[in-house]
């Protein structure tokens, strides 16, 4: 009787752990400061900042066609799409007309990168949760895109590709039939890598009512892409309001049901990005079915300057949707541009998603939201 | 303290029954074995992809944007590649040629009216975006794919177009 | 559109004075009064005929008398987005501004707005963790309002060090037309940043030859 009421006595205090800023499960530069009971999370407060360069600030003294090659280091494992938004937007202002070539190209390399995006998703998240082996997988078939881009672009990974106006190069016939051959591989060994992951028990006790973003939470926190849909909340920017040439495509919107556990949880997050890589590829063996010779750049003058007014663009990035607020005074470089960042909003989630849950559960939720620190800080 | 932090039990709450443990070790040898033999597959049936890379070099694309050239034989110093570049990191200075002195003309015909004092690009601060050679009119200043340029100091990043050692290189880009 | 949701907000909420202009290119908004801001977006979050249910960006502007903030908004279930702007005047330099916190609408405006104060000085009261989000917290000024300029040293660091400014590469220019006979003559890709002494001898310079040709 006397001992058990010691044991109550005894004062146990909240401890202070700081995950990061270099910790190999926050997939860049982000601190979570977490206060921790025992095993159990009792409070999480994310830190921002440590790549922090003020993009929005240097795009200001930038002329239009200098400001791709700095959007291009926000996310820099989606650039093409990062520059996709950002010439959408001035093309917008500027009511520059893009050939029909272009169009195509520039759907089938962001489709790609999408495909790139999302296998670095799958061998990072592997890794975060104990797994080494399906990262190299990964990696393998990602190389292989980026050789592409190498070829099309000059660089592997910051490419300056899409320009205002169009895209810099044109793409040939043979690189065209190594992308089917591509895809037909990429389908194959991507079935294998989910059987190998995502059908994995222990794979699945991880994950599996992890991290439940419910329907309600998601809209509150602004949460877009792979986690609204893994939500179960169908909305896909592509679908319901179509940029660029993407309502000539036909492809499913991929949205979480809850296999595994809970609608919103880590393994829906998974399974939505696994499975968008499949609808990326129908995409992309759409775009090799419809492409025809013709220009890639439109008339663009020489020196850009955009009227004065206020657009906002939006589009899907892997990651979520990608918004660019442009402000113009009718200069040469704009007054503001604003970018919108989907890690950003979803970063803000953290604090309320760790709370409650054990440590290890916590690396697994912040790599299902899969957050590239290049865009949350810009 | 420790009674304010509540923990998501909902995963353990599951009761065990002899059912149930035969499944899950059905679950564990399935899926185990499933991985293994992808792995394997992999461990006899694929050849390396990886290079090793200081014995063998891979050759980049011809279009690679790697270090930069200035060709200053055919550099009329228009200043549109500094112009162009995002993040200033070229430095130019010319002065006009003397009327008397003989004329000068680029390989594609363009006469040169100014010399060259100053051509220097801080590799260090470029960011091989290739924004400066698509403007460049002569088509001079170009991306070479040489890709091994470390150095020891920031100072020796910095190119000096003008200096022999560099002008030396003219012969294995120029074609 | 636009019409619409201020006739509604007009008579939803009394006093926030919504006005809508048409333009002709990019997108048109709806500026609403700054005092009524959080009522403007409950009611827009509520209204049955929007249901904007999702807070995309809170982006300031800096202009040379006011601060614009504009909540870009939108409904993922009318398939809708509307930039909702609030214009503050401005006080003077480094000094905040001030506007109501729309935490309490949606959660996405905590972080979004922090961004906001950290780079433009926008004061959002009644928010449940005002702090710095990407600066340091003790950093000085605001970024992204015009008239920044960078603080010189920062706990004992300095910024932007000479060190690591290409000054000599930058001086070039202006060594050179020092030298040269006609320094009119000498042209360069580089204005700015040049060492005070040089550029004092080179005005000299200028100055006297101006003086000689006069003569």
């Amino acid at each position: 009787m006397e001992n058990s009421n010691n044991v109550e006595k005894l004062h146990t205090d909240l401890m202070t752990v700081n995950m990061g800023p270099q910790h190999p499960a926050t997939h860049g530069v982000l601190r979570v400061e977490i206060k921790t009971d025992s095993e159990i999370v009792a409070e999480a407060t994310p830190y921002l900042g440590y790549l922090h360069r003020c993009m929005e600030k240097h795009c200001e003294h930038l002329d239009y066609r200098g400001i791709i090659p700095f959007v291009d280091r926000m996310d820099y494992l989606a650039s093409m799409n990062m520059e996709m938004g950002y010439s959408l937007a001035v093309e917008k202002m500027l009511g520059t007309e893009v050939p029909e070539r272009a169009e195509y190209i520039r759907v089938l390399v962001s489709e790609l990168q999408r495909v790139a995006s999302h296998l670095m998703f799958f061998g990072t998240y592997a890794i975060d949760l104990g797994a080494f082996t399906p990262f190299l997988y990964a990696f393998q078939d990602r190389e292989e895109i980026l050789r592409l881009f190498e070829e099309l672009s000059g660089a592997r990974l910051l490419y300056n590709y899409i320009w205002i106006g169009g895209v810099w190069n044109d793409i040939n016939d043979e690189q065209l039939r190594r992308i089917a051959k591509f895809c037909d591989k990429m389908e194959e060994s991507l079935k294998k890598y989910h059987d190998l992951v995502g059908m994995n028990a222990i794979f699945i006790d991880r994950t599996k009512n992890v991290g439940v973003i419910s329907e309600e939470m998601a809209y509150q926190y602004g949460a877009t892409g792979p986690v609204l849909r893994g939500s179960g909340i169908d909305w896909d920017l592509r679908k319901k309001m179509p940029y660029g040439i993407y309502d000539k495509f036909d492809f499913d919107t991929v949205v979480g049901k809850g296999e595994m556990g809970t609608v919103g949880d880590c393994w829906d997050r998974y399974q939505v990005r696994v499975l968008e890589i499949f609808e990326s590829l129908k995409i992309i063996r759409q775009v090799l079915d419809g492409i025809e010779e013709g220009p890639i750049i439109g008339k663009v003058p020489k020196i850009i300057k955009v009227p004065e007014g206020e657009i906002y663009v939006r589009t899907e990035c892997p990651r979520g949707e990608l918004g660019y607020h442009l402000t113009s005074d009718g200069g040469k470089n704009p007054y503001r541009l604003k970018v919108k960042s989907s890690c950003f909003t979803h970063t803000s989630m953290l604090g309320e998603l760790g709370k409650g849950q054990m440590i290890a559960d916590f690396v697994a939720t912040i790599g299902s939201i899969d957050i590239v620190l290049g865009e949350v800080d810009r | 303290m420790s009674s304010s932090t509540e923990v998501n039990t909902n995963l353990y709450d599951d009761e065990l029954t002899i059912g149930k443990w035969f499944k899950n070790i059905w679950t564990a040898i399935r899926s185990v074995t499933k991985g293994l033999g992808i792995t394997f597959k992999y461990v006899y049936g694929v050849k390396p992809v990886t290079i090793e890379y200081p014995e063998v070099r891979e050759e980049l694309p011809a279009n690679s944007r790697s270090r930069l050239f200035n060709d200053a034989e055919n550099c009329i110093s228009c200043y549109q590649c500094a112009t162009a570049c995002p993040v200033d990191c070229i430095y130019i200075t010319a002065v006009r040629r003397d009327k008397e002195a003989p004329a000068l003309k680029t390989k594609g015909g363009t006469p040169i009216k100014l010399d060259l004092l100053q051509y220097t690009i801080d590799t260090a601060l470029c960011c091989y975006c290739g924004l400066c050679t698509t403007v460049c009119p002569t088509e001079c200043l170009t991306h070479t794919t040489d890709y091994e340029f470390a150095q020891y100091t920031v100072d020796e990043m910095k190119y000096d177009y003008l200096a022999d050692d560099v002008r030396a290189w003219r012969d294995r880009i120029v074609k | 559109m636009h019409k619409e949701i201020v006739e509604f907000l007009n008579k939803e909420v009394a006093g926030c004075d919504a006005t809508t202009k048409e333009v002709e290119v990019g997108h048109a908004s709806v500026v609403v009064n700054a005092d009524s801001v959080k009522a403007v977006c409950f009611a827009l979050r509520d209204s049955s005929d929007y249901q904007f249910n999702v807070l995309q960006v809170v982006s300031g502007v800096d202009f040379e008398d006011r601060i614009e903030v504009n909540y870009i908004i939108a409904s993922f279930i009318k398939n809708i987005e509307l930039i909702l702007k609030v214009k503050l005047p401005k006080a003077g330099k480094d000094e905040t501004v001030k506007v109501e916190s729309v935490c309490d609408v949606w959660k996405s405006a905590n972080f979004l707005e922090r961004e906001t104060y950290d780079m433009l000085g926008v004061e959002f009261t009644g928010h449940p963790d005002h702090r710095r989000i990407l600066c340091p917290e003790d950093w000085e000024g605001f970024p992204l309002r015009k008239d920044y300029v960078v603080q010189e040293v920062y706990q004992g660091m300095e910024v932007n060090p000479a060190s690591k400014v290409n000054q000599d590469d930058f001086d070039f220019l202006s060594k050179a037309k020092l030298d040269a006979a006609n320094p009119k003559f000498v042209s360069g890709s580089w204005d700015g940043n040049v060492s005070p002494e040089l550029s004092d001898a080179l005005k000299r310079k200028m100055e006297g030859l101006e003086s000689n040709k006069e003569k």
